[in-house]
């Protein structure tokens, strides 16, 4: 088990003529899934060439997987596996020939990065389509494809560029539970997206950036702060419900065929739950609502900006 | 985390994810993989039946006179005291035009889909960096260019060897065969090699780069023989070091003569094997200098 940050960022600066993409930006990083989350034009692709030591940092320094990019790029680089945003995949082979080749070009010996295009292709649902031309694949299946590329060298830290961009809902999800199994492989991931619900959904770690500036870096659950409402689910009970607590004092209203009240205090909580069980209502559920990273990200760029 | 579902007589198993603990090479191993993908690209193998016709038609092509020459010769060993030479080493280095119009294809097909397909970034974030693309795709070009002159070279030694009176004699006799065509040969494939890959690498498009390979060896091809004009042996110019095409053919007579060929557009130009030489050279380094700042790939 690998152990120190995943990626140590120390006063890390990258000009480009004309603009700043990444400006003194220091933070550690723990392994494990980490969103990088900003506006497009926020840093992130800069972040994944800075990472990858295509590109070099203006002013700082950028320690990777405990190495230092600057030192080392190409032992960075045999160590990480990209998935770039953008279409990247050579459409007239097969999945298991590009995804064998990349294997090889990782530094696998032949046989085994065959084998692993297997396993892998495999593990991310295109075992069946692995000897069919990627021009005839759809967008989820070269998404797909390009993650199992990325896997393929078996590396400690995988950056992931948009990897739900351009898939319907379903394949939205599918992907995000790809990534989410990851973690349960020991393998660390960094995840750029602007879509916040998705990080909130998969990642255990949040680094925001926005204008090259660092808004918050933290553990997921730590940025989601409680709102003061409960949201109760009582079926068709939910007028009963409000009335109720409107002789207690307390405020509720329907939102979305749920019941959201406005609690002061566990003491509010308890006053809840009492009330459901005398008036003998279903009680199907019963949780406290957080703000969103989304509203995270909006107060905290605002309060940095 | 393995596993296994199912009932009655069969069990669906989730293999899970295995890390991988084998060796794992780095720069020299992934420029070899990038070498071999090259080369299977441009032999057209894992690929359709199409992609396979043009380098297979090419070897088909600069195979046969080696062919007819040993049917010549094994048809004619008991009828002539002098044996028919159709073809010699020499002229058969650079003797087909059907190698001009492969660098036109090839090239451009192992080069072009890389930028086009937006491949690059996935091959640079590995352990690769922008000297071995170049190797390793100039490298494929060069292997296959030479494969394609040596064999039949090799064809041609083997059946004259087979088909002569003596073979022994004749292998003792033509020792120097065995150095001057690998020789002429590589200088050959790397000079057509680094010209097509180079100006492949100006263009995602394989049609543009496909017409310039062979614009730029017709124009200096005409605009050579125009300056040279009519010349009788042992009075070429050296005007004729313009063509670019033909710039091989004069190192090869160097190897196989000691001189250029007096029958050629450079013969009788003092020196001109020195000039050859060092044009031959410079334009291998300023194909390698273009290959190199197309894929300077990290910044400074």
């Amino acid at each position: 088990m690998q152990t120190g940050p995943l990626f140590r960022l120390e006063s890390l600066t990258k000009r480009y003529p004309g603009v700043t993409a990444l400006d003194d930006l220091t933070v550690a990083v723990p392994r494990g899934l980490v969103g990088l989350v900003g506006a497009n034009g926020a840093g992130k692709t800069t972040m994944f060439r800075l990472m990858l030591g295509l590109a070099r940092p203006s002013e700082g320094r950028l320690e990777v997987c405990g190495i230092d990019v600057a030192a080392d790029p190409i032992e960075v680089r045999s160590r990480l596996g990209y998935m770039p945003e953008h279409e990247c995949l050579p459409l007239d082979q097969t999945a298991a020939d590009v995804v064998a080749t990349f294997g090889e070009l990782s530094g696998l010996p032949a046989r085994d990065a065959r084998q692993r295009a297997s396993d892998i292709l495999d593990l991310v649902g295109l075992d069946e389509a692995r000897f069919r031309p990627i021009s005839g694949f759809s967008t989820g299946m070269r998404q797909r494809t390009k993650l199992a590329q990325a896997l393929v060298g078996d590396p400690e830290l995988v950056l992931l560029d948009e990897p739900t961009a351009g898939l319907d809902p379903v394949g939205r999800e599918e992907m995000l539970a790809l990534v989410a199994r990851l973690g349960t492989f020991g393998i660390s991931v960094l995840m750029a997206t602007h879509l916040l619900d998705d990080v909130q959904q998969v990642c255990d770690h949040v680094l925001m950036i926005d204008g090259g500036h660092l808004v918050v870096s933290g553990a997921t659950e730590s940025l989601l702060e409680r709102t003061g409402v409960v949201t109760v689910d009582v079926g068709s009970g939910r007028e009963a419900l409000i009335t109720g607590l409107a002789a207690l004092g307390m405020t509720a209203r329907v939102v979305d065929d749920l019941v959201d009240v406005t609690i002061d205090g566990d003491d509010d909580l308890d006053r809840v739950r009492d009330l459901v069980a005398e008036l003998g209502l279903p009680l199907h559920r019963l949780t406290t609502r957080s703000t969103s990273l989304d509203e995270v990200f909006l107060r905290r760029a605002g309060e940095s900006s | 985390m393995p596993g296994a579902l199912g009932g009655g007589g069969g069990a669906v198993y989730d293999r899970g994810y295995r890390p991988y603990e084998g060796p794992r090479g780095r720069r020299g191993a992934a420029t070899f993989a990038l070498f071999k993908a090259s080369v299977r690209r441009a032999l057209g193998l894992r690929r359709s039946w199409r992609q396979k016709v043009a380098p297979f038609t090419l070897l088909a092509v600069v195979t046969m006179p080696a062919i007819v020459n040993i049917g010549v010769g094994y048809v004619t060993r008991d009828q002539l005291t002098d044996r028919i030479e159709i073809i010699t080493y020499r002229d058969y280095v650079g003797v087909s035009s059907a190698l001009l119009l492969f660098i036109a294809i090839v090239a451009p097909d192992v080069i072009c889909p890389d930028r086009r397909q937006r491949v690059l970034p996935l091959m640079f974030s590995r352990p690769l960096v922008g000297i071995d693309y170049v190797a390793a795709k100039v490298g494929a070009i060069v292997a296959i260019l030479f494969a394609f002159s040596f064999i039949p070279q090799m064809i041609l030694f083997i059946g004259n060897m087979l088909v002569s009176d003596s073979a022994l004699d004749y292998f003792t006799g033509h020792l120097d065969v065995l150095w001057k065509v690998p020789l002429s040969v590589l200088v050959l494939s790397v000079h057509y090699a680094v010209i097509g890959v180079a100006i492949a690498s100006l263009t995602d498009r394989r049609i543009v780069a496909g017409a310039s390979v062979i614009g730029l060896f017709l124009v200096t091809s005409i605009a050579s023989g125009v300056l040279v004009g009519d010349f009788r042996p042992g009075e070429g110019s050296a005007a004729a070091l313009i063509n670019v095409l033909a710039l091989p053919l004069y190192l090869r007579d160097v190897i196989f003569l000691g001189h250029i060929d007096r029958g050629s557009p450079l013969g009788g130009v003092a020196t001109g094997g020195l000039f050859a030489l060092v044009e031959f050279l410079a334009v291998v380094a300023l194909g390698l200098v273009v290959l190199w700042r197309r894929y300077r790939w990290t910044e400074h």
